[in-house]
């Protein structure tokens, strides 16, 4: 991780316009990825996470989604503002996605090679015996056994996991600065996803790419973010580094996140902490803080507006009313109270 | 001792191929309907019967037949004989003869009849023409009906291809451009779509064939004009579910463009359906290439298709069958295997649909 800044979002809004009315899908999210940072964003379902990234890639599809506002700088290009050759330039080269669900998101009517030569000849004008090459390479990379066979193997005859290292290894191909991965392990099983964590960290640390990682599993980001956004009905709520949110938690919501994730240092017959409640629906939010009616800090200023970002030391920041008294002090008390 | 051979074995890399040492081979998705395909014996055999008719279309150029355009007028309606048609056209005289006689009372042939007959007896000997054989008999006009099925079929097998090539290209470039780009284009496209399966097809083809001329190639226009309509919905309706798949913004998010991702994704996903709609829709087109023919709208004289023969066969249905028998037996046959075909191959890319059209 260096201080190079690879990609700025800033102030981010995309909207689905339904016959229902405006969801806020993403609104006003801001933040940075350096070169070679491994960011995690964790929030329920629906906070916004997928949207956020398929918006960095413009990929949002119109209609009924439109990105309302707001600037995504790659090496200071605008994204927003580029065109369709522009934009598929950018896709897969330096930008890579790996998705959610391994089982679908190969064409399970093309081969491996071909679905993988594709795009390295589209991105990286090869040859086809280099492509080819290069393919297989990836592929031993990514830890297939006998890659060199197994390329020209329909998707069906691999398993989830071996395909999920099949997409790490389309997605890493083109050596792209930024590897946008959605939930690449919740479609897995444990062990595999342990694998899946380990070979994604160690592939990308050896090519230098920065991560964005999509996630509901606070171990998952743990053990591989440097730093992490917390979302929450399209906001980023709290953001800091993984040792700053995970032992000086700011938001109640982050609280609550953290006591829910069983430990197996926890008596058994203990009762699993969960937030009560649910997600907001998105649609139609007043301006208020869309976390108040499950929070068990809340003030009634929480139910007037929506609260702004406070900065704390180390680039940690937190969007709660809780942090708004002026001295330092009153701070860390609110802090020692939170995490008892 | 077994256990030095086994460790033998095991150390030697040179090893036989057994379960556990194959490489793993992808299937193609063609390899795997054709293994399918295979074991319908229905399907099979007909694509056996399929396929003599193509190769006698193709061949009939160089096989041994009369040209199909031929007409000789003293052999008109000689029924089917392995006999030579001079034999044949005598036997079918005295027959004839025979009732006048019986009809007129009379127990002789009279003067006019005996010469005739001896003319047919002295051609036998000198004319060639007399040594032909006309295994299927000849029509009115004293043309082999053999030789007029297999170019007929030639006309129609070609007007079920060409129709359905037609509408393939443009059924799949419709469907799919409406389908992956959707709103307003789809909406217009499919408006057009819809106005075009309310206009009655039949009429179309007779008004274009009216305006344009009686003349094979317009026959194909009109044909294939009108024959688009169902591949486009179809297309689009399968375009439409596979196109929010997660593949397909596997492959936008990979940097691929629209065209790529029609052409290389979604086509090849739909092919399946396509190809089993196009081998059904192959008997389609020759059935209604016919009922313009059998109305008189399709192809002209001497060149025969299956309708206009059984159209021709029609008139002298009661004297001579065989002009109308023949040509319409070849016709279901052929007619029948397509469509045992067609359901084998939409049974063997599509296993899991049970006869859904």
């Amino acid at each position: 991780m260096t201080d190079e800044i690879i990609l700025q979002v800033k102030n981010l809004r995309t909207y689905f316009h339904l016959d229902s009315g405006v969801v806020k899908a993403v609104d006003g999210i801001s933040f940075d990825l350096h070169k070679g940072e491994t960011l995690g964003i964790v929030g329920e379902s629906g906070s916004g996470k997928s949207v956020t990234n398929l918006s960095i890639i413009n990929l949002i599809q119109t209609p009924p989604g439109k990105i309302e506002g707001g600037e995504v700088l790659f090496h200071g290009d605008d994204v927003l503002k580029m065109n369709d050759r522009q934009l598929r330039e950018l896709r897969g080269d330096r930008i890579a996605m790996i998705f959610q669900d391994p089982m679908s998101s190969l064409n399970p009517f093309l081969k491996i090679s071909t679905q993988m030569v594709e795009t390295l000849q589209l991105h990286q004008k090869l040859g086809r015996k280099e492509a080819r090459a290069k393919a297989i390479e990836m592929l031993t990379l990514a830890g297939i056994p006998a890659a060199e066979k197994r390329i020209d193997c329909y998707p069906h005859q691999f398993s989830g996991g071996m395909r999920q290292r099949v997409m790490i290894a389309m997605g890493l191909s083109c050596n792209p600065d930024i590897l946008i991965a959605d939930e690449p392990t919740s479609a897995l099983d444990v062990t595999i996803q342990a694998q899946i964590i380990e070979l994604m960290q160690d592939l990308t640390r050896r090519l230098g790419t920065a991560v964005i990682m999509i996630t509901h599993s606070l171990g998952v980001v743990a053990g591989m973010c440097d730093t992490i956004n917390v979302m929450y009905a399209g906001r980023v709520v709290e953001h800091g580094t993984t040792d700053d949110i995970f032992y000086d938690t700011k938001h109640p919501y982050t609280q609550g996140l953290i006591k829910s994730v069983p430990r197996l240092d926890k008596p058994e017959s203990e009762r699993l902490f969960s937030i009560p409640g649910q997600p907001p629906n998105v649609i139609d939010l007043p301006d208020c803080c869309p976390f108040y009616p499950r929070c068990h800090k809340a003030m009634d200023v929480c139910k007037k507006q929506y609260p702004p970002v406070f900065k704390f030391e180390n680039g940690h920041t937190c969007a709660c009313w809780l942090y708004e008294q002026k001295n330092a002090g009153t701070v860390k008390t609110a802090t020692k109270e939170n995490t008892k | 001792m077994s256990d030095t051979i086994t460790e033998e074995k095991l150390v030697s890399p040179k090893e036989e191929t057994n379960e556990f040492n194959q490489v793993m081979k992808g299937t193609s998705l063609a390899a795997d309907a054709w293994r399918r395909f295979k074991k319908n014996k229905m399907a099979f055999f007909s694509l056996w019967i399929v396929v003599l008719y193509a190769a006698i279309a193709i061949l009939a150029p160089i096989l041994p037949l009369h040209p199909y355009y031929a007409q000789v007028i003293d052999h008109a309606n000689l029924h089917p004989s392995f006999k030579t048609a001079g034999e044949v056209q005598l036997e079918t005289r005295k027959a004839y003869f025979v009732k006048v006689m019986a009809a007129e009372g009379r127990s002789e042939y009279n003067e006019k009849e005996k010469t005739e007959i001896a003319r047919i007896e002295e051609a036998n000997k000198t004319d060639p023409v007399q040594k032909n054989h006309y295994f299927l008999g000849t029509d009115a006009l004293g043309r082999d009906i053999f030789s007029r099925t297999v170019y007929g079929g030639r006309i129609s097998m070609t007007i079920g291809l060409i129709g359905t090539l037609a509408a393939l290209i443009i059924g799949i470039l419709v469907g799919a451009l409406a389908g992956y780009v959707g709103g307003k284009t789809d909406n217009l496209l499919m408006r057009f779509v819809d106005i075009m399966y309310g206009l009655p097809y039949m009429l179309i083809v007779i008004i274009l064939m009216a305006i344009l001329g009686k003349n094979l190639a317009i026959l194909f226009v009109a044909i294939a004009l009108v024959s688009w309509l169902t591949i486009a919905r179809v297309v689009r309706g399968q375009v439409i579910s596979l196109k929010n798949s997660e593949y397909i913004l596997a492959a936008r998010s990979m940097g691929a463009g629209a065209w790529h991702i029609i052409v290389k994704h979604l086509i090849p996903n739909t092919a399946g359906i396509i190809i089993a709609y196009a081998t059904l829709s192959i008997p389609d087109f020759i059935m209604s290439e016919s009922f313009l023919s059998f109305l008189g709208l399709g192809v002209s004289a001497p060149l025969a298709s299956w309708g206009s023969l059984i159209s021709d066969g029609v008139q002298g249905m009661e004297l001579y069958p065989w002009i109308l028998i023949v040509p319409a037996l070849t016709m279901t046959i052929f007619l029948f295997a397509m469509n045992f075909v067609g359901d084998g191959i939409r049974d063997a890319f599509d296993p899991q649909s049970k006869n859904r059209v």
